[in-house]
């Protein structure tokens, strides 16, 4: 009897983690099975790549401005020359980076912020709930790009800044998606029983419920990402992102003038961040179709 | 066509009925090989476990199946000498417009669209073109099928209405198209017991006042005793048995409907008596 | 009903009051010299600095500079802009409007045609129709607004000339009734096509969606045995359902259509709140942006309060809830 006492809470701590890990995984494999969860796969795992060896791929430091202005593509200058003699294909690649870590990072940050307080609000209900999902409320008040702006007028545009800001826009649709989970998720039999279990409620909350909330969070991440990339780039073209850091948005910005006689200077940048986006919507659609049964493939058509 | 052949055919003949339906990856066989008549004006009752193809098998027979779902379907369906299985769109809007086949569904609420009153709702269903006297159609339609106050129950949303009224109005949208023969699946199963009594007394009503041929799908035997004349015992989409209702209940010739016969009556001894008389 | 609208009209005013109080609050966190923060990059004489001490309380504590505010705000104040020499209000009426020109025709382009090919496509699923539309969707969908607006002016304004490449046509037109409109309409054509086709592929996004699962309803399943034709399914039971989500992506995309502007706006110095908000974000004009936000809030409320009347216009479910 002891002996099957010591092992159960064991068992018990066990098997959410195991759970979500085995999740995890077969999610991922199910994603690649999908047509556009391929295709999605592959878009970001390129751009993981482009990201992770830039100086190997890029033939130019990113501001080295060494070229002829304006020059059009070639073998030398694959993407052309933008009008102070920087290499576009250089630019696009070290660019990469910055969509990458803000879009990354905004979403990640979004999830932890959304996360907690859609959790919180969705577990205890009553006043929490009321305040918190007012506090939600009050930032979707004002539209993303005018938060983010806003944020940026008033105190400056380093790039943490600009990552608090599009966080500080983001972050209300991933707390209302994890509220609505939890509260679907907290009146089920599995929760009742963790807590006649007498388990915490930190434990109720992250290992019990979680694990069955995660799928469409992460969708949701995924898109959150991509909405990141686009106020980035935004801001980079309106020029008030940080000056200091190569992004597409900037090309873009750069390019604004000399779009008309210098159209490489405007497609490729643009391209780029086409691509991104589109990437992360793809995955984000695998993992949709492997996540709402609904979603996969045969749905009904209409018929007589 | 010569009309001693309409007369001397069945209603409805399905030989060697095949249906294959997609769940996931898999490919289920729902209906696996089933023969199948009904009489004009006569009452079939059809039973089996949940998962036995009872629905499918209705579905499939009046063309509801959705097409994605449909791996496959063979076989031989005739309506009043009409081949369902080639039959074209207009002429199937046509059967199920008028006097042709009408089915009702075990969740009326479902199956009621939310955002629309009842009376518009079984207005769509009435066949013909006479748009002055549509609304007195409906609320004749309405207290046909047993409605109360149908005038005020056509301004209703389906989900103002208890069960028992959803599903009536589910009769009322049925009865429209004055069909010669309607399925209904499993009428009662989302209704309480005394609500059962009422619906089940009303399609009795209807099946010999308007001499309508009535297919029941039923999990519950005691519907079908009290309803059909002749029952046919599903199981794993196959028919394991057929025959006179009193006939099969009181001496099933297969183990597994002796099996099933058994667990119900035992089961309804516990139970609400609901149609219990008629179970021997 | 009218309950409905009172409750949500109670829900609005307390959300109005803590969003000015929030910008409020983010205004004081600016480092520095509040001053300065209020007139931007402006030389200041010690006078002028008195003065504006004065009038704005900035001396006084946070809760009786709010307080002020909100007492200018019901005044119709919502301050004067330094740079422009102007009161924030005046600049806002006389920008406003032509962002809402720009932004409802092409909301109002986006709108069926997103609609009509969200249903072709969820009706006709995983058909080569489907596929067609759906890719061309999430590329669409894709592309930065503002960068689908410089390809639409390297194309069609400056290699085909059919379009002018920016501004909103001359200030004093001299023209009348309908040579007039088609002046206009001649240099709204390319930024309202621009936000049409991006907010266009949401609709249509959506759309295929909803309609996808309200095909799988069971009532759809009662409307064929009707001997409804397909047509008929369509009109009367998919498109009323299937229009409650997109009311919603409808809202969404009216109420966050200033983001939108903000970008367009600058591709075509379309002279609209969003290039106004654009250019004192970089003056740092931060009593013009502030007004701004507050209108952007403002305007947010009001259409999401719309979108809820609607809802419940269209689901009786709603109505009986509230």
């Amino acid at each position: 009897m002891s002996g099957a006492a010591a092992i159960e809470p064991a068992a018990a701590e066990e098997r959410p983690l195991a759970r979500a890990w085995r999740s995890v995984r077969t999610t991922a494999a199910k994603i690649a099975r999908t047509r556009h969860g391929a295709a999605g796969c592959v878009i970001l795992l390129t751009l993981a790549l482009v990201a992770a060896f830039a100086p190997l791929i890029a033939p130019y430091a990113p501001l080295q401005a060494a070229q002829a202005s304006l020059a059009p593509p070639s073998l030398g200058n694959l993407f052309g020359t933008d009008s102070t003699g920087r290499d576009i294909f250089s630019l696009v690649v070290y660019g990469t980076r910055t969509s990458l870590a803000i879009g990354l990072g905004a979403a990640v940050g979004a999830l932890v912020l959304g996360g907690a307080v859609g959790m919180l609000a969705g577990y205890f209900r009553g006043a929490v709930e009321s305040v918190l999902m007012r506090v939600v409320e009050l930032f979707q008040t004002l539209p993303v790009i005018v938060l983010v702006l806003f944020t940026v007028a008033l105190f400056g545009s380093s790039f943490w800044l600009l990552l608090v800001a599009v966080i500080l826009a983001i972050w209300p649709a991933e707390a209302r998606l994890v509220y609505g989970q939890y509260i679907r998720l907290r009146g089920m039999a599995f929760v009742a029983a963790a807590k006649v279990a007498d388990l915490s409620t930190v434990h109720i909350m992250l290992r019990e419920i979680l694990p069955s909330a995660i799928q469409p969070v992460i969708v949701q991440v995924a898109l959150d990402a991509s909405v990141a990339i686009l106020i980035e780039a935004g801001l980079g073209f309106l020029g008030l992102s940080d000056p200091n850091m190569v992004s597409w948005g900037q090309i873009l910005h750069v390019a604004q003038d000399y779009m008309t006689v210098a159209w490489w200077t405007s497609l490729f940048p643009g391209a780029a961040i086409c691509i991104a986006v589109v990437g992360l919507n793809l995955f984000a659609d695998g993992l949709n179709e492997v996540v709402d049964p609904r979603m996969r493939g045969r749905l009904a058509g209409l018929q007589p | 066509m010569s009309a001693a052949s309409v007369e001397s055919a069945p209603l409805l003949s399905v030989r060697n009925l095949k249906v294959h339906l997609r769940v996931g990856e898999a490919i289920v066989r729902a209906v696996d090989g089933i023969d199948l008549s009904i009489e004009q004006g006569e009452s079939i009752g059809i039973v089996g476990e949940s998962g036995s193809g009872k629905s499918t098998l209705a579905r499939a027979i009046l063309k509801l199946l959705p097409n994605v779902e449909l791996a496959a379907c063979e076989g031989e369906v005739n309506f009043r000498g009409l081949d369902l299985a080639g039959i074209s769109d207009p002429a199937l809007r046509d059967l199920r417009r008028h006097h042709g086949f009408a089915m009702i569904f075990q969740d009326p609420l479902g199956y009621l669209n939310p955002t629309k009153r009842v009376g518009a709702q079984v207005a769509e269903a009435i066949g013909g073109k006479s748009f002055g006297s549509i609304g007195d159609r409906v609320q004749q339609l309405l207290a046909e099928a047993g409605l109360p106050s149908p005038a005020q129950i056509a301004r209703r949303f389906p989900h103002e209405l208890s069960g028992g009224m959803r599903q009536r109005v589910m009769i009322s949208i049925a009865l429209a198209s004055e069909p010669a023969l309607l399925f209904a699946d499993e009428p009662t199963t989302a209704l309480d017991a005394t609500l059962q009594l009422q619906v089940l007394e009303t399609l009795r009503r209807l099946h010999r006042d308007r001499q309508m041929a009535m297919a029941i799908i039923s999990h519950d035997l005691g519907v079908v005793a009290e309803l059909c004349n002749r029952v046919y015992v599903m199981r794993d989409g196959k028919v394991l048995e057929s025959g006179d209702t009193v006939e099969v209940f009181e001496s099933p010739k297969h183990p597994y409907a002796a099996q099933l016969i058994e667990l119900s009556t035992r089961h309804r001894r516990h139970a609400a008596p609901v149609g219990s008389k008629a179970v021997p | 009903m009218l309950r409905f609208i009172l409750f949500r009209l109670l829900h609005a005013i307390p959300l109005l009051i803590a969003v000015i109080f929030v910008v409020l609050l983010m205004l004081q966190l600016i480092p520095g010299d509040p001053v300065q923060a209020m007139v931007g990059d402006f030389p200041v004489s010690p006078e002028f600095r008195a003065a504006i001490t004065k009038q704005y309380h900035l001396d006084a504590s946070f809760p009786v500079r709010v307080y002020s505010y909100f007492v200018n705000l019901l005044h119709g104040d919502f301050g004067y802009s330094y740079q422009f020499q102007r009161p924030v209000l005046d600049l806002i009426v006389e920008t406003a409007p032509r962002t809402i020109l720009l932004t409802s025709v092409g909301f109002l382009i986006a709108i069926p045609v997103g609609v009509l090919i969200g249903i072709i496509s969820g009706t006709t699923r995983n058909k080569r129709v489907d596929h067609f539309w759906t890719s061309l969707a999430l590329v669409a969908y894709g592309i930065p607004i503002f960068w689908l607006g410089q390809l639409l002016v390297l194309v069609l304004a400056v290699h085909l000339g059919w379009f002018p490449t920016q501004g909103m046509g001359p200030l004093v037109s001299h023209a009348h009734g309908f040579a007039w409109l088609r002046e206009r309409a001649h240099y709204l054509a390319l930024p309202a096509l621009a936000f049409a086709v991006h907010e266009g592929t949401r609709f249509a996004r959506i759309m295929r969606a909803s309609v996808a699962d309200t095909l799988g309803q069971g009532y759809i399943i009662t409307a064929r045995a009707k001997g409804l034709t397909r047509w008929a399914i369509i009109r009367k039971h998919v498109l009323r359902n299937s229009c409650l989500p997109l009311i919603s992506v409808a809202g969404y995309v009216l109420g966050s259509a200033l983001g939108g502007a903000v970008l367009l706006e600058t591709v075509f110095t379309w002279p609209g709140l969003g290039l106004l908000l654009v250019q004192a974000v970089r003056m740092r004009d931060n009593m013009t942006v502030v007004g701004i936000a507050i209108f952007a809030a403002l305007a947010v409320i009001v259409i999401n309060l719309v979108v809820d009347l609607l809802y419940a216009a269209i689901d009786p479910r709603i109505r009986g809830s509230s």
